[in-house]
């Protein structure tokens, strides 16, 4: 029973999803009980998050094909604290506009606990069902609103591409299964150290790792699979994008970290040159496309697609033993922590404005500072952070992640990745000066905004300056995580 | 190894065999009147009216639905149900547990009124 | 001139089985009606099963009879059924691109061959016994070491009953 106990993060999510679903079951649909759900969902969260950061300090073990180690802690911690900020900020969003608040809650639950189960997932056939329960319940969750055109076709898009991605994943999975004998991931790391490996066997493992990072890929958005990303994005309840942008890739890099990093460490020779490829092409492609949207809804998307490249950098730049401390994993894990406050707040930002008017065009947000000072003024604070302006937690984490990859000297991919944070940088502050020097005749009556969003636009701008401003903390956390990752590989 | 299936084979071979020498028998020996009321389709009832296609009912392919996840859950069932007397009382609780959450989503459909027919 | 080896009955049945899939499969993408490639479909799922037969793998076998011919292919029938006008004349024509995706499959065949037969593969670190005690082995593993794997797998199965009634249904709450 001790080994259940390791899973508690899990447990509570479980009890809390079954608790809602229940509930719903038991009681009527018609009564108006989404409030309490999203109160009773965001609860368990927060508890799962409390678990979550008792498991920091625990010493590394394994329970049920789960690494429970501060690396998986971390991300867990990284999750829940999104989904809890995307409750508090968007259960009011939701419950407005569905009757099936039950089922949003317990699938809002059942996500969050999919996305725990990556985060420390260390054997190949668990990551691949979890990875289905992740997707299958996003699918839905992105088609909520069945009756709305676009959130239908997101669903759509999403579950077409999804449902290829992870057939591709799990042909790819059952080559390395083929080839190691073993689903482990140690087990797998174990068989590629072995001296009297033979070289066929280690270029056929090539196509081998496409396939599986196809899978990957599409839930990190990384180019070449991330087509789906802005329709889905845009067509989705914002809420539901919000944490597909956020946690949901965090979940992705997180079981990437795992799969590469641990399981096939001994292979850095083939697949660092295509991670690095994808990151170049992803960072790319984002941000060109970004840069001529007009619907900011779409250019977040697109931007996101960006920042998926520049995380992917710090995988790409991995060292057991770095001088500096900037290991690579640490550098992607701060990342993911900065980006979702973040992007979180960004993304919240979006909403109040689509609360209030009703678009998500670049027109609405003309003239917001007269509208709502204080909602301009933490939006304007999120761009900035998503550009890397320093002092903010995206400057952090964009430093740490291209410190790694100077370190390798991989001086080309920082090249590349620089002139990707210019071009970004013009699309931030173009929604910035639109938001501060747009005419005030356009600009309406002042916003009001639900306690719930002000709450969550708070904490959001306190997270993203304190990991900016005072990083102690973050460091400490994120390079414990990072060296019990490193600690165990075989390199 | 393939012996065992060797009755399959068997089974599969007669019966293909044992209906086409049915019909074939009735075809060579049987006597021929043929004239137009006995060649209509049905010969003592009524010609069809329209399309024999017809369009299902989309409740058909709600209750499909639900049956694909009763029939992998019994999949998974099985081999379970082979090693119950081996498993400790965690195994049994997961086995259980496993069943239940599968119950509680057919208790969901049943409150929704998705197995009612309209 | 070389002597012919002469084939084994396993190498007989085994080319029959799988030139009845090759065929069926063939059948799914060539059939101008989709209710035939439906129908085709069902039959190449059979050939997947007798496949598993040959390479000792019975429950797979029985499991693959089970869901895809059983339910999946019945599933994929009745989507066809209940979609208007999908079952008159040439319901799945040829567009096109068929020959693009055609060249394109014929090199994914080729490159696959290539790497399947070119890779030498480690044998299996231990060799099965078949005896009935697979599957009881197969159930416990499935409480013991991949419990977690199971309840997620449980979960799944009731999202999907969730969700399925919930995009899927006609009425409006």
């Amino acid at each position: 029973m001790n080994a259940l106990g390791l899973l508690l993060p899990e447990l509570i999510l479980l009890v809390g999803a079954l608790l809602v679903f229940l509930l719903d079951v038991a009681y009527d649909t018609d009564r108006e009980s989404g409030a309490s759900y999203g109160l009773v969902s965001g609860l368990f969260l927060v508890v799962a998050f409390l678990a979550a950061f008792f498991q920091m300090s625990l010493e590394p073990q394994q329970a049920f094909m789960m690494d429970i180690d501060a690396f998986a802690a971390f991300i867990k911690m990284t999750v829940f604290a999104g989904m809890a900020l995307v409750a508090l900020a968007g259960g009011r969003y939701m419950n407005r506009r569905t009757y099936n608040q039950g089922e949003f809650w317990t699938f809002f639950l059942i996500v969050s606990l999919a996305m725990s189960i990556l985060a420390g997932a260390n054997n190949l056939v668990l990551i691949y069902i979890t990875i289905e329960l992740l997707s299958i319940t996003s699918y839905m969750l992105a088609a909520f609103f069945r009756d709305e055109l676009r959130s239908a076709e997101a669903g759509m898009k999403y579950f077409l591409y999804g449902s290829v991605a992870s057939a591709v994943m799990l042909y790819g999975l059952s080559f390395i299964y083929g080839a190691v004998g073993s689903l482990d991931l140690r087990e797998v790391a174990g068989f590629f150290v072995q001296p009297d490996l033979t070289e066929e066997l280690r270029v056929a493992m090539i196509p081998a790792t496409l396939l599986a990072l196809a899978g990957f890929a599409f839930k990190a958005s990384l180019a070449p699979f991330y087509q789906w990303a802005p329709d889905t994005y845009e067509g989705s309840p914002t809420p539901v994008t919000t944490y597909l942008s956020t946690a949901s890739k965090a979940a992705a890099f997180a079981v990437m970290a795992r799969f590469f990093v641990v399981g096939l460490s001994a292979l850095d020779v083939e697949w660092v040159p295509i991670l690095a490829g994808l990151s170049i092409l992803t960072m790319t492609m984002g941000n060109l496309a970004a840069l001529r949207q007009n619907n900011v809804k779409r250019l977040l998307a697109y931007s996101s697609v960006a920042h998926a490249g520049y995380i992917l950098m710090g995988l790409v730049a991995v060292a057991a033993n770095a001088a500096s401390g900037m290991d690579g994993l640490n550098g992607v894990l701060l990342y993911l922590f900065a980006y979702l406050f973040t992007n979180v707040g960004a993304f919240v930002s979006l909403m109040a404005v689509e609360e209030t008017t009703g678009s998500v065009e670049m027109e609405a947000f003309q003239g917001l500072i007269h509208r709502a000072p204080w909602l301009a003024g933490m939006f304007t604070l999120f761009l900035l952070s998503l550009a890397g302006i320093p002092a903010t937690g995206g400057f952090l984490g964009k430093f740490f992640v291209f410190g790694a990859a100077v370190q390798h000297q991989y001086y080309w991919l920082v090249a590349i990745a620089l002139v990707n944070a210019g071009i970004a940088a013009f699309y931030y502050l173009r929604i910035i000066r639109t938001m501060y020097f747009g005419s005030q005749e356009d600009a309406g009556s002042r916003l009001e905004l639900p306690l719930g969003m002000q709450a969550t636009l708070l904490i959001c701008t306190l997270a993203t300056l304190w990991i900016g401003l005072y990083p102690p903390q973050v460091l400490d956390w994120v390079n414990t995580a990072s060296q019990q990752i490193l600690t165990a590989v075989l390199f | 190894m393939l012996s065992q299936y060797l009755f399959i084979l068997l089974f599969t071979a007669m019966a293909l065999v044992v209906p086409v020498m049915a019909i074939m028998m009735g075809h060579l020996l049987g006597p021929r009147h043929p004239d137009p009321v006995k060649n209509a389709v049905y010969e003592s009832g009524m010609e069809t009216i329209g399309d024999t296609w017809v369009q299902f009912r989309a409740q058909y392919y709600l209750i499909a639905l639900i049956f694909v996840v009763f029939d992998v859950e019994a999949v998974f069932l099985f081999p379970i149900a082979l090693a119950y007397k081996d498993v400790n009382a965690l195994g049994a609780g997961a086995a259980i547990f496993f069943i239940l959450l599968l119950l509680v989503g057919l208790l969901y459909d049943w409150r929704k009124g998705a197995l009612e027919w309209q | 001139m070389p002597t012919l080896p002469v084939p084994t009955f396993t190498q007989v049945v085994f080319v029959l089985i799988a030139a009845f899939t090759v065929i069926s499969g063939l059948g799914v993408v060539v059939a101008r009606n989709l209710f035939h490639s439906a129908l085709l479909l069902a039959a190449t799922f059979f050939g997947v099963a007798g496949l598993y037969v040959m390479l000792e793998a019975e429950f797979l076998a029985v499991t693959q009879i089970l869901i895809y011919v059983g339910a999946v292919a019945t599933l994929i029938t009745f989507a066809i059924m209940l979609t208007r006008g999908a079952m008159h004349g040439e319901t799945n024509p040829l567009n096109r691109q068929w020959g693009k995706a055609a060249l394109f499959a014929f090199l994914f065949l080729v490159g696959l061959l290539g790497y399947l037969g070119g890779i030498p593969w480690p044998a299996p670190f231990q060799a099965i016994q078949a005896d009935e005690g697979l599957i009881a082995r197969l159930g416990e593993q499935l409480v013991t070491r991949y419990m977690v794997s199971l309840e997620v797998m449980g979960l799944l199965l009731m999202v999907a009953l969730v969700g399925a009634i919930l995009l899927a249904r006609d009425d409006k709450p």
